[in-house]
């Protein structure tokens, strides 16, 4: 079964990412910012990130950076789910290594099947 | 509110005392009210958050017992899973509001702190600090819960 590291500040936003995971078989562990994620994709394996981009201490492109810097995570799909839509933040995701720019709020079933195309 | 409304004008104040202790007034205002604002909706979607998540162990539940039924038609307790799926796109909109309403704040608030630094100082107050304004736009521009687009890099 397929673990995701699922991160958003936002308690609603955790569970409906979680609700969603969870309903399409996947195992979720779920963090509260960047700084969160980090250690907990540090104590164990997942085969993809989906990360809020707007968090205290260490935001989502931030956390992408330090995760592509760690060659376990090189391959990881990780995908930004955000508010913003702009070009220019887009770019910085992709700049920083995301996989995929996700704009909220999220269908379920296309979140599902954008997993389904990323996912090792 | 000013005390003393014949108290002279700071020295380089652009906007007359009274003028803009009442701007000041209404801008936090409105500030607290966004605060107030921001609690009603964390409150009101924690609820919700609660009693979808009891539906859907519910439905999950009453599917698992069923299962266990020769001929049990589990087909309404699908659809009625499904209708809660598709309750998660509109169930986000409190992490946006959220949002909009911090940042709507924090240009308010600093507004009020440069009325209360520019117009309103007394000898002394010039130096007080000043919640400088959001750097950056918005990040919520969406007008209505519909779901956002995907992008692949």
């Amino acid at each position: 079964m397929h673990s995701i590291l699922a991160v958003d500040d936002s308690a609603s936003m955790r569970q409906m990412v979680t609700f969603t995971l969870k309903n399409a078989g996947f195992t979720v562990v779920e963090a509260v910012d960047g700084q969160d994620a980090w250690e907990k994709a540090n104590s164990r394996d997942f085969q993809l990130v989906l990360t809020d981009q707007n968090m205290p201490r260490l935001d989502g492109i931030g956390l992408t950076k330090k995760l592509r810097d760690n060659p376990r995570f090189k391959s990881t799909p990780i995908l930004i789910l955000t508010t913003e839509s702009s070009d220019e933040m887009k770019q910085k995701g992709r700049a920083a290594g995301a996989t995929g720019w996700l704009v909220k709020p999220f269908d379920p079933t296309k979140l599902i099947e954008v997993i389904g195309k990323v996912i090792r | 509110m000013v005390e003393n409304p014949a108290a002279p004008e700071p020295p380089g104040s652009v906007v007359p005392t009274l003028m803009a202790a009442d701007l000041q007034d209404h801008l936090m205002t409105a500030s607290n009210d966004l605060d107030r604002l921001q609690r009603l909706l964390s409150d009101a979607t924690q609820t919700l958050m609660t009693h979808f998540h009891d539906a859907s162990h519910h439905i999950h539940d009453v599917t698992r017992r069923a299962g266990t039924i020769p001929q049990f038609d589990a087909s309404p307790l699908q659809k009625a899973l499904l209708d809660l799926g598709g309750a998660v796109t509109a169930l986000q909109f409190q992490d946006m509001a959220s949002q909009l309403i911090a940042h709507t704040d924090k240009r308010l608030r600093s507004c009020a702190d440069r009325l209360a630094r520019d117009a309103l100082a007394d000898d002394g107050d010039e130096g007080a600090a000043v919640e400088p304004p959001p750097l950056r736009p918005n990040p919520v521009t969406q007008d209505e819960v519909d779901a956002g687009s995907i992008t692949l890099f």
